[in-house]
């Protein structure tokens, strides 16, 4: 398959050159219009924040790697790059990457949920700009198919991998319903935030947010609809609360043991769950010895997530296996489009030869002695080809090199003489 | 039709030690078929299970409630059904190891020496006999689920405070419905036990001439009862939760198997007078 692709990614590039080549949706739209128009066929383009990969059936053998590329830094100008930034891929190698991205195991953090979904909208864009054609429709179809099996056949997105969901994971193991408990976050920066998307995902709706600078809190507040307190008067609330999350910048701890002593009483010894993910921290870790009070602080935090990414890294052995037969499904297929129109051409040349003979020879027969020639004359051609036929079809699906397998459609081609049937057929 | 029932009665703890080890090994290891294979396996013998009680009762015209090993057959589907049914509400399903042990084990007991009974006292042919033997058993049934979702609490409980998340961590559901679990169970099983208690006073004198109200296992259960009932007063009254309550309903089942494993061992009767 004439696929390219030209990647940057995290493993080629840092975050600045990441970041200047990103390509919102509209200028996607424009460079698949401007690109397609000279130099290839199909096209479809992934650009996250991590990645900004060009996939593209080119025109003609000509177009190289280092045209794709230029024509990208013509649209995103960008300083210091060099084409050690880029990664290139061919044919199989560029399929194998693409499925490798949409089963999660080429992201920064193995496991990412959210690239499936990029790589469904990447291919959404490449549609609505009928940019994709037999082919690039094939290929980001069987990536989607892999992406979903990964979900469906691995544990490869289970359990958490980064601290803040970790400490909301933890927090469902202490009470049943996340959805109906009070949480206080301490703190309003970007731990604070990543911690605040995950409890929404788990649609915790009762949530309270302090922070020393007000502003911060009510910014952060609003974005996600939850309440604020003043950070002086925290302390004093703090019994209201089953779930704290903790947060900031503080140099000494903000909560000893006797203030957290106090709540319990206050809370008639409820469940009461301390997650603290400040360093330093700002709870005393011995509160961690009062009844009912799990305290957690950012170490064992850290042990969830190492266990979760190890349990991640166990599955890629697995994903390797589903990849492998997605490749060879999508690369049968692309055999059997080849195979397809020479095993028409061969059959129609065949029949052509018989319809001949047989007008030559048919006045000779009477005509009940016709109708069992034309019979007879079917049933040879049938056999003949039937060996010829199955042969061709499983070259298809057992041949690993493309090679291998133009080789022998061009000796049946020339041996048949059956080349401007072929052409004719595709016109 | 004997026949069959002797096939089934050989084959019921074979499919108990199939479905046991499914949900072992599915604690073990998180893999999707092990989850079916449990599900089906527990499906499949508690159907067969059903069967056997159902055609062993017409055969021998009597309910499975006569003998010590006829009533751990029948306690064995007990906790099976009451499991699946816990299972099917609350959708955990990763508790099955702690708990289907139990039935394997009455249900092996049983088929080694359950015997075909025929003939049978008029006196255990009551209807209320039946009824008293079934609450009784669903009773200890609920304090025995009560005990194992209180040891699971504590297990998770400590490896959350001591920050060790080991497999418990992973493959339990959380503390509020473990101790939701361990409280209902409870309450299940002092409900039943209430019943069983009512209708055996009631029964007594009819059924016997000389009753003693001071036979053991009855002064026994009483006991017991009363341990649960002062249980369920504090945390009525005092809102006990946590740790407080669980170690109350562990106690109540070590009392519990305590005392009646003492009163099968000397009495060899369900009761004194019988």
């Amino acid at each position: 398959m004439n696929i390219i692709a030209v990647a940057i990614n995290h493993h080629t590039a840092p975050i600045e050159l990441r970041e200047a080549l990103y390509l919102q949706e509209n200028e996607i739209r424009e460079f698949i219009k401007d690109f397609q128009s000279n130099l290839t066929k199909e096209i479809c383009i992934l650009s996250t924040c991590n990645r900004t990969e060009i996939y593209c059936i080119p025109n003609s053998v000509d177009l190289t790697y280092k045209e794709i590329q230029d024509f990208l830094l013509r649209k995103k100008p960008v300083e210091n790059i060099s084409p050690s930034n880029f990664r290139n891929y061919f044919s199989c190698g560029a399929v194998n990457h693409l499925f490798h991205i949409a089963a999660g195991i080429d992201s920064l953090v193995i496991g990412d949920q959210q690239i499936l979904g990029q790589v469904k909208d990447a291919f959404t864009i490449a549609s609505e700009e009928n940019s994709i054609g037999t082919y690039l429709q094939k290929v980001f179809q069987s990536a989607l198919k892999v992406g979903k099996r990964v979900k469906t056949e691995t544990e490869l997105f289970e359990g958490p991998s980064s601290i803040s969901a970790a400490a909301v994971q933890l927090a469902g193991k202490i009470f049943s319903d996340l959805k109906k408990k009070k949480v206080l976050v301490i703190g309003a920066g970007e731990t604070s935030r990543l911690t605040l998307q995950n409890l929404k995902q788990k649609e915790v709706k009762n949530i309270t947010i302090t922070n020393r600078t007000l502003s911060r809190a009510e910014e952060l507040a609003k974005e996600f609809n939850a309440n604020v307190i003043p950070f002086i008067e925290f302390k004093d609330m703090l019994h209201e609360f089953d779930i704290i999350i903790s947060a900031t910048s503080s140099p000494e701890p903000l909560v000893i043991k006797s203030d957290i002593e106090q709540v319990m009483s206050r809370r008639k010894n409820q469940p009461l769950c301390i997650l603290d993910i400040a360093i330093p921290r700002d709870f005393d870790p011995s509160v961690k010895d009062i009844e009912n009070v799990f305290y957690n602080d950012i170490d064992a935090l850290q042990i969830i997530v190492n266990q979760n990414l190890e349990r991640r890294q166990s599955q890629i052995p697995k994903i390797k296996k589903i990849i492998m037969e997605e490749l060879i499904e999508l690369f049968s297929w692309y055999n059997s489009l080849q195979i397809s129109p020479v095993i028409r051409a061969l059959r129609e040349q065949f029949e052509q030869i018989r319809l001949q003979e047989y007008e030559f020879f048919k006045n000779k027969f009477s005509p009940e002695q016709q109708q069992n020639l034309e019979l007879l004359t079917k049933r040879i051609i049938n056999k003949l080809l039937h060996n010829p036929t199955v042969y061709l079809r499983k070259s298809a699906d057992t041949l690993d090199s493309q090679g291998d397998l133009n080789l022998r459609l061009n000796i049946i081609k020339e041996m048949f003489n059956i080349q401007n049937q072929i052409s004719n057929n595709d016109e | 039709m004997r026949n069959i029932i002797h096939t089934l009665n050989t084959l019921l703890p074979i499919f108990y030690g199939i479905t046991f080890l499914f949900y072992l090994l599915n604690y073990i290891y998180d893999k999707r078929e092990l989850s079916l294979g449990k599900r089906l396996s527990l499906f499949i013998t508690i159907l067969i299970h059903f069967f056997y009680l159902l055609i062993r009762t017409i055969e021998f015209n009597h309910t499975p409630i006569t003998t010590v090993f006829e009533i751990m057959t029948l306690l064995a589907f007990a906790i099976t059904i009451s499991y699946y049914i816990i299972e099917l509400v609350t959708d955990v399903r990763n508790t099955g190891a702690f708990i289907l042990f139990l039935p394997l084990i009455f249900q092996t007991v049983s088929s080694f020496n359950i015997k075909d009974l025929v003939e049978v006292k008029d006196i255990l042919r009551s209807p209320y006999l039946g009824v008293h033997v079934f609450t009784a058993l669903t009773g200890y049934a609920g304090i025995t689920f009560s005990a194992i979702y209180g040891l699971l609490y504590l297990l998770l409980y400590k490896q959350i405070k001591s920050q060790k998340f080991g497999l418990i961590f992973n493959r339990m559901p959380n503390l509020e419905l473990l101790e939701y679990l361990s409280l209902v169970s409870a309450l299940v099983g002092f409900l039943m036990l209430t019943i069983a208690i009512v209708i055996g006073f009631i029964w007594l004198p009819q059924a016997f001439t000389e009753p003693s109200y001071f036979d053991p296992k009855l002064v026994a259960t009483i006991i017991i009862w009363l341990f649960y009932a002062f249980g369920i007063f504090g945390r009525w009254i005092f809102k006990w939760s946590g740790r407080k309550i669980v170690y109350l309903s562990l106690t109540g089942f070590v009392i519990t198997l305590f005392s009646m494993s003492i009163l099968n061992l000397i009495f060899t009767g369900f009761h004194k007078f019988f």
